[in-house]
């Protein structure tokens, strides 16, 4: 009995250095972590069009997928130096919190709550949820929408919010929520539902991939802000990311960032004006 | 290693916590009593002597108990809408752990039927009374008091299940606890309070499950 | 139909990349948990009573506790004391802590059920007690938890679907990746539910068939 006792002590002097060894990094502040190990570690998630998904070869892509190697080209001017870490959206704050990750990009809401327990970069996307409506069908636009008043079926996916979201734009419309993706557009497709509502940016991609199909109503609403996060107390490193960001949406990088809306959203962004620089205004 | 023990953002929730914990055995106790039934079915099919009853029977256990409870939530939650059959998430969550409560059910009663001593089925039909009535008021009430420690135990493991109500956002106590994690960053005392809490429900019900067991004797 | 089949040849990588992982993690844990298992059964049996607590504590906490709440704390809990691990590791590790105290309760109902005459026996002709245990009782009690211990098995392989929730890119959540993109949900649910009742079904079996020749042994 006096080895096992003697294993278990063993083992926990063991356990106990490991823990001690992790501690060392990061004293010399992320950036240089990131640069001498080569590689920008980016927790993302990979189930969800146009933001963070896995294509037919299985690779990794979306429009997070792009944000992040923006920032990874700003580092090593090679924007394949990334290693993924597929997080679930519940895991995002902690693993930056842990060190588990450099930067999660992953369609993450801007909220003040979450700003205080992390760093938010600057903003990359605004999100709102949009209507769509099969082309050539009965209602053309929103304010047709509105019109019809009840004689409208909203197909929605299911959410404690869901009924008061379409409610906030159409007051009257009947709204039908669904347990899926598939099921909310089939609703739609069926003639279950006259329109679909659902995130702006996931309306944008799916009209694209059904290039002709469908119409957008023209009205968007609930804004909400989507950026990166890293950890609280590294204002260098933060500051690197905000201006790999930044410059990607207004200066040298923008084409980069032009390419991947387009790609993702099937619209182009507005062009930076030359001059007077507008994000200061 | 310097993180400090801090439970006062947890039991500023605990509230919270507390109400998954009902919600959690809400749901146990509504899977296990439509469980009980389906699986009483399936456990008089699996001994009768219609062979496609015991094939019935057979294959529902089978096919249940080796499917992970989690695609099984899944599938009824997003295939039932799909053939025409709206449930909430609630009442398709209870459906999918009724489904799987059934299957370790039928093993649990069936065990118990054959546990019923010949005898006393014989004297019941020596008494004068039908095939049924000698099944309902002579089988059934042995065979539930000896399957009673096992029907408890299904249900601590129903209850445990009930934290896979979190995947399709049924508010019970993983998904609370969860919330808690992610808002307060109290990772350590989130998980161990959750936990306790996990574990205080299931000795007690295994408690008053014993002191059920000694009301009634055993045959 | 036909689209399915189209889809379902496309994902083809990833959804077997995803079964073998799942395969890989079941294996990992299982053989973890059974060493664990086996030092727990011995100590819940034979070690005094200091040390039998611990033992009897960490069973107790481990069955108590529902699995997706072990995984979950498994995958947050070592990160804020400083030790990186990653989700797959973290996944493991609460499958195999799980596994070890099932199958050490296995294994002590095994031992237990050993009648002690035997012990007794073997101190007569002069073994000592890891003789006894490694050359008497270990034998017979790893027989009759032979069936259990397969269907444990069968639990772990269950199990293991919840590591999706964490991020693992197990069978589940690579099929989910493939239903993000296609949205073809309830095919490939069903595809995905098939792939786990084969290898589990077939385990089953297995087990069955082992129940039964050791019944027919005794």
């Amino acid at each position: 009995m006096r080895s096992t006792a003697l294993k278990v002590a063993a083992g926990l002097g063991a356990l106990s250095l490991a823990l001690s060894f992790t501690q060392v990094a990061s004293a010399a502040g992320k950036l240089q972590d990131v640069l001498s190990r080569g590689k920008l570690v980016v927790g993302t998630g990979s189930t969800n069009p146009p933001w963070h998904f896995r294509d037919e070869s299985g690779e990794l892509v979306g429009f997070d997928i792009d944000v992040a190697k923006i920032i990874a080209k700003g580092l090593f001017d090679d924007d394949t130096k990334i290693e993924f870490v597929n997080q679930a959206s519940d895991a995002r704050i902690p693993n930056i919190v842990t060190d588990k990750v450099d930067i999660s990009c992953q369609f993450i809401t801007v909220t003040a709550a979450r700003a205080q327990q992390v760093a938010f970069t600057v903003p990359y996307y605004r999100e709102g949820v949009s209507l769509m409506m099969v082309a050539g069908g009965k209602y053309p636009d929103y304010a047709a929408l509105k019109a019809a008043g009840n004689a409208v079926t909203v197909s929605v996916l299911q959410n404690v919010f869901a009924e008061g979201m379409v409610k906030a734009a159409l007051p009257d419309a009947k709204v039908d929520q669904f347990e899926s993706v598939d099921l909310m557009y089939q609703a739609l497709n069926s003639g279950r539902a006259d329109a679909a509502a659902t995130d702006t940016s996931s309306l944008a991609y799916y009209m694209k991939q059904n290039e002709g199909r469908y119409v957008d109503s023209g009205f968007s609403w609930n804004p909400q802000t989507y950026a990166c996060i890293v950890k609280q107390g590294d204002p260098d490193w933060l500051n690197f990311v905000n201006v790999a960001l930044r410059e990607s949406m207004t200066g040298t990088t923008f084409p980069m960032y032009k390419k991947a809306y387009e790609h993702w959203f099937g619209t182009s962004p507005s062009e930076p004006t030359i001059g007077f620089p507008a994000e200061f205004r | 290693m310097n993180y400090t023990l801090h439970f006062g953002a947890v039991w500023a929730s605990f509230d919270h916590l507390l109400g998954g914990l009902a919600i959690g055995l809400a749901l146990a106790v509504a899977a296990v009593a439509v469980g009980t039934v389906l699986g009483l079915l399936s456990a008089f099919a699996s001994v009768s002597k219609s062979r496609l009853l015991r094939g019935i029977s057979g294959t529902y256990v089978l096919l249940i108990r080796n499917i992970p409870l989690l695609v099984l939530v899944l599938l009824v939650y997003f295939a039932l809408p799909a053939t025409g059959i709206r449930l909430d998430k609630y009442e398709s969550f209870i459906g999918s752990l009724a489904l799987y409560a059934g299957a370790y059910l039928t093993e649990v009663f069936r065990a118990g039927l054959l546990s019923v001593p010949k005898g006393i089925v014989e004297a019941g039909r020596a008494i004068g009374l039908t095939r049924m009535q000698t099944n309902l008021s002579v089988v059934m009430p042995v065979m539930l008091r000896n399957s009673l420690p096992s029907l408890g135990n299904t249900f601590i493991g129903m209850f445990k299940d009930s934290s896979i109500a979190a995947a399709i956002a049924i508010p019970e106590l993983t998904f609370e606890a969860r919330k808690i994690n992610v808002d307060t960053f109290r990772v350590v005392e989130t998980w161990t309070v959750a936990s306790g809490l996990y574990i205080a429900a299931c000795f007690t019900i295994a408690a008053l499950l014993r002191r059920l067991e000694r009301r009634f004797p055993k045959f | 139909m036909d689209a399915f089949l189209a889809q379902l040849w496309i994902a083809r990588w990833p959804i077997f990349d995803g079964f073998l992982m799942t395969l890989g993690i079941s294996a990992g844990t299982i053989v973890f948990g059974t060493i664990l298992g086996c030092i727990v059964g011995i100590q819940l049996v034979f070690a005094p009573l200091w040390l039998r607590l611990p033992f009897r504590a960490y069973v107790d906490i481990m069955r108590g506790t529902p699995l997706l709440v072990l995984i979950l704390a498994a995958f947050y809990i070592p990160a804020v004391l400083g030790l990186s691990l990653s989700a797959a590791q973290a996944g493991t590790l609460a499958l195999g802590l799980f596994a070890g105290a099932h199958i050490g309760e296995l294994l002590r109902g095994s031992l237990q059920a050993i009648p002690p005459g035997q012990i007794e026996a073997g101190r007569s002709i002069g073994l000592t007690f890891p003789q006894i245990l490694a050359n008497v009782l270990l034998p017979q009690a790893l027989r009759t938890s032979l069936p259990p211990w397969i269907n444990t098995g069968v639990e772990l392989i269950k199990g293991s679907s919840l590591l999706s929730m964490i991020g693992v890119g197990e069978l589940l959540l690579k099929t989910q990746e493939v239903i993000g993109r296609n949205f073809m949900t309830i095919q490939f649910y069903v595809f995905a539910g098939v792939l786990y009742l084969v290898v589990n079904i077939a385990l089953d079996m297995l087990g069955k068939s082992m129940e039964r020749r050791l019944g027919a042994r005794q």
